[in-house]
């Protein structure tokens, strides 16, 4: 890890030195085992970056705070990083000109308490997928077999008890909107919650209507959910998220077609497109 | 409530019953329903739109959220769209949609496509028959609705 670290910030200074990049996207110390994105604009600063086990969160949101940037960005991304900025980039949020990719191939990371997270052991891709610079060595892809049998176990039950499942899950919801913060996938100018006057969203604070939120968002992100799984990781209430989303992914797999949000950035998602041989069910 | 007391069906219930019409095939179908003085069950509200793709999925949530006991969207066979492409993505959109509203425990029959063109008017009424029959039997919807 610490050699590594060392060699992400002697890139890191590379490229600022040669003036490649404006300033460089990575983790940073924060208070105990915290891990805070940081901006690096100076050379001199590069040593403030930080590679190890707490580098939890999904840096390519913060692409969009910066659409218009005045230089290439460099981002460090990991496998979920990675596919995070191919999803923008394929949304035309993020011009894949602007940035300059700095592949760490990740070996899962841990919490706090120095338990594995949930999401990489979920991981499917542990490589970034695309980059433009890769250090150290590529790591071994564990897969994840496991990947839709929590939706497979839920899929059995019947019908008046998915409803019940659902209805307790958000009924613990106090729709904060963490997971729509922190989702790469999420990156509409205004979000269909902030949209007031059109009212997709109502005020009032009760099962329904964090429902309503739920699965709209769920289904808003259907073909884009890169299965980074940080939206559980943010729920300050640990609503189980990726349920709804692996469902989804679980469908547009079964229905049209293997498929990967953000692994290849020549294919699009499928929502977005259509074959003449779809499923036919309506006639 | 309780889901059983939710069950109970009220005296003289009628369910409501949407259906978003394509305004190029459905909507005519309807119309020649209508000429031929074809009788459906009056529990249809026909919403017109220009392209069953101009349906978004946040509508059906939001048609039950306020009370609706089933609906229907209905367009052009593929094919046959006025704006060549439009059903087909409807298609792939619904098909996911009804899987993900059956995953979150409402019935897929409340929520139904068909393809009904403009000279379909048979097959309208019959689709109208048929759907308000499933719906009756389903009862009323409580799930996902704001209103008790």
């Amino acid at each position: 890890m610490s050699q590594m670290q060392e060699e992400l910030r002697q890139k890191a200074k590379e490229l600022l030195e040669k003036g490649e990049v404006r300033y460089i996207i990575g983790w940073g110390k924060g208070r105990f085992h915290h891990r805070p994105p940081i901006f690096i604009y100076q050379a001199e600063d590069v040593d403030k970056l930080v590679w190890d086990e707490y580098c939890v969160a999904n840096l390519g949101k913060y692409l969009l705070d910066d659409k218009f940037p005045e230089g290439k960005i460099g981002i460090c991304v990991r496998g979920c990083d990675s596919r995070a900025v191919v999803r923008l980039v394929q949304d035309k949020q993020v011009k894949r000109e602007d940035v300059c990719l700095i592949g760490l191939p990740c070996t899962g990371k841990v919490d706090q308490e120095g338990r594995e997270l949930v999401k990489c052991r979920d991981c499917m891709h542990r490589n970034p997928p695309v980059y433009d610079i890769v250090l150290g060595e590529p790591v071994e892809e564990k897969g994840n077999p496991d990947r839709f049998k929590r939706v497979e176990e839920l899929e059995k039950l019947s019908s008046d008890e998915k409803y019940e499942y659902w209805s307790n899950v958000f009924d613990k919801c106090i729709r904060c909107y963490a997971c729509r913060n922190v989702c790469p996938a999420c990156n509409c100018r205004e979000c269909f919650v902030d949209q007031y006057r059109v009212g997709w969203q109502g005020k009032q604070k009760n099962c329904m209507q964090n429902q309503i939120f739920g699965l709209t968002r769920a289904y808003h992100i259907a073909d884009r959910c890169i299965e980074c799984g940080e939206c559980e990781r943010v729920c300050p209430v640990g609503l189980p998220l990726m349920e709804l989303n692996r469902k989804l992914i679980k469908d547009l797999n079964s229905l049209f077609g293997p498929y990967e949000a953000g692994v290849n950035p020549d294919v699009k998602p499928p929502l977005g497109e259509y074959r003449l041989e779809d499923p036919e069910e309506y006639m | 409530m309780s889901l059983e007391e939710q069950k109970q069906v009220p005296e003289n219930w009628e369910p409501t019953i949407l259906a978003f019409c394509c305004n190029w095939c459905t909507y005519a179908g309807a119309d020649l329903a209508g000429l031929n003085r074809m009788k459906y069950p009056e529990n249809v509200r026909i919403l017109r739109v220009p392209c069953s793709s101009r349906v978004n999925p946040q509508f059906i949530l939001r048609a039950f959220q306020k009370g609706v006991d089933g609906v229907l969207v209905a367009g052009c066979h593929p094919g046959d769209c006025h704006y060549v492409s439009g059903n087909y993505f409807t298609r792939r959109r619904f098909l996911l949609m009804q899987r993900f509203l059956e995953y979150n425990g409402i019935d897929p029959r409340r929520f139904q496509a068909r393809w009904i063109s403009g000279a379909e008017a048979g097959k309208f009424r019959d689709t109208m028959l048929q759907l308000c029959e499933e719906i009756k039997e389903l009862g009323p919807n409580r799930k996902l609705r704001e209103v008790k």
